[in-house]
């Protein structure tokens, strides 16, 4: 395998599932996925008065027959979907306590969903962001352009702050259609920046899905001495002993995943919590299950 | 404190353990890259305050209980009287007041304060080791080794006596006996604090500071105050004792506790000659002076005798002893010019009726010639005495004289023993210089023993000469001048009176002053002569002279014959007969205050532990390992308890139970 992140078998077994987006998307080809737009779909959509202008042969006749009034038939038009992978690449997503690093984690979960994506006929673009928005690869639907995605996957390096919510505002304001953001991160920053950013991308109406990235032991945060600290951002250092701490710590993260759950949940985002050292296949299994519609269950 | 194994506070380091291990493990720490370092950072700021505390009270439960292990393992002897001083004692000099007063006791049934002192003393010392135990004891005040603490209290130098205290004399005696003996060592004083032994005033107490700081190495003093409550008690003293003809007349005054308000009846026992009689005696206050009038036997030439009350809660005041010599007569000498003053002079100092009182009238110009050996009292009215009379009258004062002095009328001459008359001062007419208050309770114009006063505010003069020098005056007139002073001289005492018994100057002649206040000063005149069979304990009449056998003839108590020297009683010393009593002062209940302590021992450092003489404070000083051991148990309990991990609350976070579902 040239890509250690990539895996055949995880792949094979979700490739029954469809990614869906759950807002009406705007693509540039016709797809798989709702559009704003009415189309000439087979998805019958509405019936609306026919209006000077309006194409004659769109005019359902069985209706004007029915009721002496002229009718436009309209059909959804469905379109593909564009996603924008953002990767968090900031020095904590280095970090690999119990598990394997997050930014590992990161590009298993970037990689799957953006095969099935490209599999399935959408677009997969690549946003690496450092303590600014570093690499753009824009999306495409090409099967060739997995290989680059990959590519930029596995050559990523993370280090410095994180740059995560001004990539986030970036991407808002650069991609005007409707698009399918995917979030990858550990999300070290604060709520309240990060509630403006995801709200930025809702006001621009994109799917936003985020994948909150944790260690195990940045969770359990279970120390038998000791330690030294050492910010993977800055470098800075402190000693402390963890058993002193440990409670003032974990009510800390508490909260902070609390908030962090509630201003994706008043953002409209898919949040998922994911531990380093859970298995990706019932993670993204679960992903693309609650994302499908409810009535293709 | 003291430890008996002193040596094993040098494992006290060992208490710095835990604190080592901490400031290690501090720097032992694992270096890791943290992601998740914001809520390290808050943790790390909320937790600075509780945490940290506890964390810390778990390092000093876990210091102080190995400091306390060390410590019980070190033998702590602890006390108000040891103090905190680390180390070994190697000498303990016991300065212990055997004064009448130390008999006290603290209640009822308990032993005397010298007596619990004592014991304390010996416990304390028995903790102490093999600590030299050296006593001065107040009567001797000689340094004396004792043995064994065991025997403190059996040895006839701690034993009871009658004796007074000099503290500051001690204290200097304890200084010398350091200065030769080296090594740690410490001073302790037990006393009930007595002002008239402790004597703040005395100027020997800079000598005895001086000696203490002196000591190449100084000493701790410890003050083991025996004061505070005791068991009701009474006393009786003798006053004065006077021979006349074949009675005796004895001044007595019997006292009781300060709380004792209520009239009670005492019997009072007295035994002359061997015949013992009973009477009650009822006691109407605190105190009682009567005088008691004893028929002797006809032709007793001499004879002793005491008084005594029953037992209560200092046995060493119950007894008043008097001696007698044989009879004689009562002589005085009036020196004036013929006429009125001299006539009345004479009837006072000689009344008739009394036939054991002579008095010889002499003129002045004869005063040289003046023979005062068998002479109680010289009455002088006339110019104050130069060149030979002068020197005779000085040295009948020095011997115990009385001389009373009545202005001359004539302009002031040469003064006499720094004594002078003021100019003769007529009263206005028509007035009288009038006598205005006088000393009820001490001097010739002292109120009966009955407590009936002299009518001396009948006395009016119209003529006055003020007496001049440096004396106490017991009586004045109206504006305040003098009319009655007194001197002491050695063991004599010069009289001057501003006016004379002369209708000329005043109605002293009428009697009513004159005549009690004579025959009070010829009493005290007699005493010279009777002084010679009274003492008291520690003075030098009372000790033998070289070549003189000391025999008690008493058996009042139980006498310890090897303490006779300091012990109030009948003595034949040879040829003299001596009553030998209290000191007056040992009844005296002035406690000496803490300031006036301070005062006497500033710069000794001294401690001082109340209450020792209080039988419900067991001991001294005790071993009190079990404490310690008891305060490690507590501080490693305590440090258990403070490391016991925190009632884990289960506080679920939403999206952790479907991470963790989704690990499952």
């Amino acid at each position: 395998m040239k890509y250690d992140f990539l895996d055949n078998t995880l792949l094979s077994r979700l490739g029954s599932l469809p990614i869906e987006a759950r807002a009406p998307m705007l693509g540039n080809v016709a797809g798989k996925h709702r559009s704003p737009h009415r189309g000439s779909s087979v998805e019958f959509a509405e019936y609306r008065k026919y209006v000077p202008g309006d194409d004659t042969r769109r005019l359902d006749w069985k209706a004007f027959a029915r009721s002496d009034r002229f009718y436009i038939k309209e059909f959804e038009a469905d379109t593909n979907l564009r996603a924008y992978f953002v990767v968090d690449a900031s020095g904590s997503m280095n970090f690999a306590g119990r598990g394997e690093a997050k930014i590992q984690f990161a590009r298993r979960i970037a990689a799957a969903l953006s095969y099935l994506l490209v599999n399935q006929g959408d677009a997969a673009g690549l946003s690496i962001c450092t303590d600014k928005l570093h690499l753009e690869v824009p999306p495409s639907r090409r099967a060739a352009h997995l290989e680059r995605l990959f590519s930029t996957l596995g050559a990523l390096t993370p280090a410095g702050p994180t740059g995560l919510i001004h990539a986030l505002h970036t991407i808002a304001e650069k991609v005007s259609q409707r698009a399918f953001v995917v979030i990858l991160s550990d999300l070290f920053t604060e709520p309240a920046a990060l509630s403006d950013a995801l709200q930025h991308l809702r006001y621009r109406k994109h799917d936003i899905a985020v994948f909150h990235l944790l260690d195990p032991q940045e969770l359990g945060f279970e120390f038998d001495r000791p330690h030294r600290f050492v910010d993977m951002e800055d470098n800075t250092a402190l000693v402390v002993e963890p058993n002193l701490i440990a409670d003032e710590y974990k009510a800390a993260l508490r909260d902070f995943l609390t908030a962090v759950r509630a201003k994706c949940h008043d953002a409209a985002a898919d949040y998922q919590m994911v531990l380093t050292d859970a298995p990706l296949e019932p993670l993204l299994r679960e992903f693309l299950t609650a994302r499908l519609p409810k009535s293709k269950h | 404190m003291l430890f008996l194994n002193p040596l094993l506070l040098w494992f006290l380091a060992a208490a710095s353990i835990p604190v080592v291990i901490h400031l290690l493990n501090r720097r032992r720490h694992k270096t890791i890259h943290w992601a998740a370092m914001q809520f390290l950072l808050k943790a790390t700021r909320e937790s600075r305050g509780k945490k940290k505390l506890r964390h810390f009270l778990i390092l000093a439960c876990r210091t102080l209980g190995l400091a306390a292990l060390i410590f019980a393992a070190a033998r702590p002897i602890v006390s108000g009287l040891l103090g905190w001083g680390g180390g070994a004692i190697d000498v303990v000099v016991l300065v212990l007041d055997r004064s009448a007063s130390m008999e006290i006791k603290p209640g009822d049934g308990l032993n005397s304060r010298r007596q619990i002192v004592l014991e304390k003393v010996s416990a304390a010392m028995k903790n102490l080791g093999s600590a030299r135990l050296v006593l001065i004891d107040s009567a001797s005040g000689q340094p004396q080794d004792v043995p064994s603490p065991e025997v403190l209290a059996e040895l006839s130098s701690t034993a009871a006596t009658d004796s007074s205290a000099d503290f500051a004399t001690l204290l200097t005696r304890a200084a010398e006996f350091l200065a030769e003996t080296p090594g740690r060592a410490e001073v302790w004083l037990a006393s009930d604090l007595q002002t008239s032994n402790w004597q703040p005033e005395n100027e020997r107490w800079a000598a005895a500071r001086a000696s203490l700081a002196n000591l190449p190495q100084k000493p701790a003093v410890r003050v083991l105050s025996l004061s505070g409550a005791t068991a009701a008690n009474a006393s009786i003293r003798l006053l004065g004792s006077r021979r006349a003809a074949d009675e005796l007349l004895v001044d007595l005054e019997v006292s009781r506790s300060a709380e004792s308000q209520v009239a009670a009846n005492l019997p009072l026992t007295t035994t002359v000659n061997g015949t013992r009689t009973t009477e009650t005696l009822i006691l109407p206050g605190q105190s009682l002076r009567f005088q008691k009038r004893l028929a002797l036997p006809a032709g007793s030439k001499s004879g002793s005798g005491w008084f005594s009350i029953p037992a209560d809660g200092n046995p060493r005041d119950n007894a008043a002893f008097f001696a007698y010599g044989p009879a004689r007569p009562t002589k005085s000498v009036v020196v004036a010019p013929p006429g009125e003053t001299a006539d009345y002079l004479a009837l006072a100092a000689a009344p008739p009726g009394f036939g054991n009182q002579h008095t010889e009238r002499m003129d002045p110009s004869q005063a040289a010639s003046l023979n005062t050996a068998e002479v109680s009292t010289v009455l002088w009215a006339a110019p104050l005495p130069s060149g030979a009379a002068a020197e005779h009258l000085s040295r009948f004062l020095s011997a115990g004289g009385q001389v009373l002095c009545f202005p001359p009328g004539t302009p002031p001459a040469k003064p006499f023993l720094e004594s002078n008359w003021g100019p003769l001062t007529p009263a206005e007419n028509g007035k009288y210089f009038i006598l205005k208050d006088w000393n009820h309770s001490d001097g010739p114009l002292r109120d009966g023993i009955d407590g009936s006063p002299l009518p001396a505010d009948r006395l009016k003069a119209i003529r006055r000469q003020i007496p001049l020098g440096d004396a106490s005056q017991l009586a004045r007139w109206e504006d305040g001048e003098a009319l009655l002073t007194r001197r002491i001289v050695d063991r004599g005492t010069l009289w001057f009176l501003a006016s004379t018994p002369d209708y000329t100057w005043s109605n002293l002649g009428d009697a009513d002053v004159l005549l009690p206040l004579v025959q009070r000063i010829l009493a005290l005149g007699s005493e010279r002569f009777d002084a010679s069979y009274l003492t008291t304990v520690g003075s030098d009449a009372a000790k033998a002279l070289p070549g003189e056998s000391r025999t008690r003839l008493d058996d009042f108590g139980s006498p310890d014959p090897a303490n006779d020297a300091y012990l109030a009683g009948i003595f034949k010393l040879n040829d003299r007969l001596l009553a030998v009593n209290c000191n007056a002062a040992e009844d005296a209940p002035e406690i000496l205050s803490r300031e006036a302590l301070d005062a006497v021992l500033t710069g000794t450092g001294y401690t001082l532990l109340e209450q020792a003489g209080q039988a419900s404070d067991p001991s001294l000083s005790r071993d009190v390992w079990r404490a310690f051991l008891i305060a490690v148990l507590c501080f490693f309990l305590a440090e258990a308890i403070l490391c016991l991990p925190k009632k884990i609350t289960v506080q679920v976070i939403p999206t952790l139970v479907k991470a963790e579902t989704l690990k499952s």
